[in-house]
């Protein structure tokens, strides 16, 4: 129990009085990080920290100090290029890369950041090794440590190398991404070649801008729109059509549920790649739909009606702003209310069946128990996975990309000026950006609003994804 | 109570909106056994029927069609990328659900914010971290754009894992197993139906991945590419028109082993979160 002590107070106290109460060798540890380990004969452990800090060090020397010293201009000397007569060869000078300046400083600036709360967590270590030895306890010995490894701290070792993944995967792209959003890192500023530098909150000002030679502003806001409204749309379409689907199927009149479940199934089975490409085909401007559209006469009738333009002898399903919206939601709700479909098969066979036998007997329509019980209920179920579905439609890129790339060309000038569409999505349009155009500045500062947008709308689901798990059920 | 005609048109209801739903893989099935090599847009059925679509993918690859090589591409990546991420979010899951260390919600909140992150936004970071590694363009590189991050996902194996008692553990405990001893011969053999879940999506991620194997493998050469790179390309404004069937053809050998394994998913992952494990 007395360690439990120790761990009382807050992250800096403990430091504190580590710092203050720690003896002769507490103190050396803040220079010799091994220096408390040895003094507690654990020589092993005091040699394997002595040597983080040496390498440490090193890295410092040799790899975050050069980097960080250009941090602040992203460097300077420019790449040129010297042809020597004599051995036909041209050499490089050495020039400074903009971008493995930003990105080795970034690395630096984690491990240092990394290194500092090892370093802390260290000292209090070390600490509570004297109070160990003061009051006569048992001390580890270097296998005792290692077993731990496979005992109590087993923590550490499951989650060392998956921690490692997120850190390269996730945490430092992320961080990465913000310092672009501060660069003029675009076509005209490309390493090796050119340089980059910091420009501040000039990128996040044109994102809002609307000028002759600046049209983000335009773009932005429309693509937001869009992008709002689609999330509003394919997140809704399918998690109602997805109920009404798995309603129809698991009813107890219905025969042979399972077959017809696999039907649907076999429609989303296929990889969406291939299904989408194959639709976009379907639906092209003189695709079979069209063919079979001006065979029956629709297309006529659509032209009478003012909905497709007389000068087409097509039905713009994927090429006009208009119609491809509304078909990519269309296309959306197929690949999608299957999925939808699965999900809601769960949740209806967990419904509580005696709230809807008593709403029988006390004479309630089936379309009353439907509204009343059994979609409360459903919402209430699925409330956080709804809002994670909805952040996930905003980053559809899938559907948009493979329905539109290719296939939509804008018409609408201030919109190309951005190199955006109509139908993009704000993250089509940062790929396309980056994929097409190398704009990475712009790109980056996108991607920062989206996950503004995506944090805003998670934090509102995510008490509740950690909340309502059964978490301490069983302990 | 019945109500025969309801329960009649019920299921004219349900027949139609399979139709619906199954028209376009119809189309898939017979576009590839089309005689014609492009796209027939005047008739929904071909007008002449071959295999060859199947034995241009198969036997003779071209300059376009490589699907041999690229089958085997998307299959190692597939196989080193699956057995990577599996380990991670079983030991991550492990970790969250079983053990109590200081940090945890912490860490679990953090994880979940993360994980919400949607990759295409971070692409353009990984690529360039990766490019200064030299990992673009290679099958490693991909390998790690698929596994490397997995950690975060363990929320349905962890869910799983939170439905196994924790007296199970105790017990093993008492007997003087140590926590790798339990995690490896109590929990893991009681989560096989979540870790087959677990084994068969993150198998399929490559196969169904477009973005990033597209950012990653850009050098044009046609024997790196992964599958769904290689039938991208078929349907390139230049190509489409000799290729269609083939695509089709191409999209249609890919699908069944996908579906089956799928629908195999489907079932491990219902099995697990219905029947749960040995509850109480």
């Amino acid at each position: 129990m007395n360690e439990q002590n120790y761990r009382k107070g807050g992250y800096f106290r403990d430091l504190g009085r580590a710092l203050v109460k720690g003896d002769i060798w507490v103190k050396l540890s803040t220079l010799l990080m091994g220096a408390g380990y040895f003094a507690r004969k654990q020589i092993i452990n005091g040699i394997l920290m002595t040597l983080v800090e040496v390498v440490f060090i090193v890295l410092c020397v040799f790899y975050a100090a050069p980097n960080l010293a250009k941090f602040g201009t992203l460097g300077t000397v420019q790449l040129e290029q010297t042809f020597d007569p004599v051995t036909m060869q041209s050499t490089m000078n050495d020039y400074d890369n903009s971008f493995l300046i930003l990105l080795n400083s970034v690395i630096a600036l984690f491990i240092i950041v990394v290194f500092v709360l090892f370093y802390i967590h260290n000292i209090k270590t070390v600490y509570t090794l004297q109070v160990r030895k003061e009051k006569g306890l048992h001390i580890n010995s270097f296998s005792e440590d290692l077993r731990a490894l496979t005992n109590e701290k087993f923590h550490i070792t499951l989650l060392t190398l998956p921690a490692i993944g997120v850190i390269l995967m996730n945490i430092l792209p992320i961080l990465v991404l913000v310092a672009v959003a501060f660069t003029n890192y675009d076509q005209n500023h490309m390493p090796p070649n050119a340089l980059f530098t910091w420009v501040g909150f000039r990128n996040f000002k044109n994102l809002f801008t609307n000028s002759i030679t600046v049209t983000f502003g335009y773009a932005f806001k429309k693509v937001l729109g869009w992008t709002l409204i689609w999330a509003v749309f394919a997140t809704a379409t399918t998690f109602i059509g997805g109920i009404l689907l798995a309603k129809l199927i698991n009813s107890k009149t219905t025969k042979w549920p399972k077959f017809w479940r696999t039907l649907f199934i076999i429609a989303i089975a296929v990889p969406q790649f291939v299904t989408l490409l194959l639709v976009r085909n379907f639906f092209a401007d003189n695709g079979i739909v069209n063919t079979i559209c001006t065979n029956i006469g629709l297309t006529g009738f659509l032209q009478n009606i003012g909905l497709v333009s007389k000068s087409l002898t097509y039905i713009p399903f994927l090429t006009s702003p208009g119609w491809a919206k509304f078909t990519i939601i269309i296309i959306n709700i197929w690949v999608g209310i299957p999925y939808q479909m699965l999900i809601a098969t769960g949740v209806l066979m967990n419904i509580p069946e005696d709230q809807i036998e008593s709403a029988k007997i006390d004479g309630a329509s089936p379309f009353q128990i439907f509204w009343k019980i059994t979609m409360p209920y459903i919402l209430f179920i699925q409330g956080p996975a709804l809002i994670t579905d909805f952040v996930k439609n905003i980053n559809n890129f899938n559907v948009i990309y493979l329905l539109t790339q290719d296939v939509f060309v804008t018409k609408d000038q201030l919109l190309a000026n951005s190199n955006a569409k109509e139908v993009d999505l704000l993250v089509t349009w940062l790929f396309r950006l980056t994929n097409e155009y190398y704009n990475y500045k712009m790109a980056s500062v996108i991607g920062i609003i989206v996950f503004i947008i995506c944090a805003v709308f998670t934090l509102l689901s995510f008490t509740r994804l950690i909340r309502g798990n059964r978490e301490e059920d069983f302990r | 109570m019945k109500h025969p005609i309801r329960d009649f048109f019920k299921h004219v209801l349900l027949t139609i909106l399979a139709v619906i739903w199954l028209i376009p893989i119809l189309w898939l099935f017979v576009t590839a056994f089309s005689g014609y090599k492009g796209i027939n847009t005047a008739h929904f059925f071909p007008d002449s029927w071959s295999l060859d679509n199947f034995k241009q993918i198969l036997i003779r690859p071209d300059s376009v069609v490589q699907y041999g090589v690229w089958f085997k591409n998307t299959l190692i990546i597939a196989i080193f990328s699956c057995l990577i991420s599996t380990i991670f979010v079983v030991m991550v899951s492990y970790a969250m659900s079983a053990m109590r260390f200081n940090g945890r919600k912490q860490i679990m909140s953090g994880s979940i914010i993360l994980n919400m992150f949607p990759g295409p936004l971070l692409m353009i970071a990984i690529y360039f971290i990766l490019k200064s590694l030299g990992l673009t363009n290679s099958h490693l590189g991909m390998i790690i754009v698929y596994s490397a991050g997995s950690g975060l996902g363990f929320l349905i194996v962890k869910g799983f894992m939170d439905t196994i008692p924790a007296s199970l553990r105790e017990a093993a405990r008492l007997e003087g197993a140590s926590e790798a001893k339990i995690f490896t011969s109590v929990v893991v053999p009681l989560c096989k139906p979540i870790i087959v879940y677990q084994i068969i999506s993150s198998f399929l991620i490559p196969w169904g991945d477009f973005v990033f194997a597209k950012l990653m493998l850009n050098s044009g050469i046609s024997t790196d590419w992964t599958v769904a790179i290689g039938l991208y390309n078929m349907l390139n404004k230049s190509l489409i028109n000799k290729y269609f069937s083939v695509f089709c053809a191409g999209g249609l050998l890919i699908s069944i082993p996908i579906s089956i394994l799928f629908v195999l998913m489907q079932k491990c992952y219902v099995e697990g979160v219905t029947g749960g494990a040995v509850k109480g």
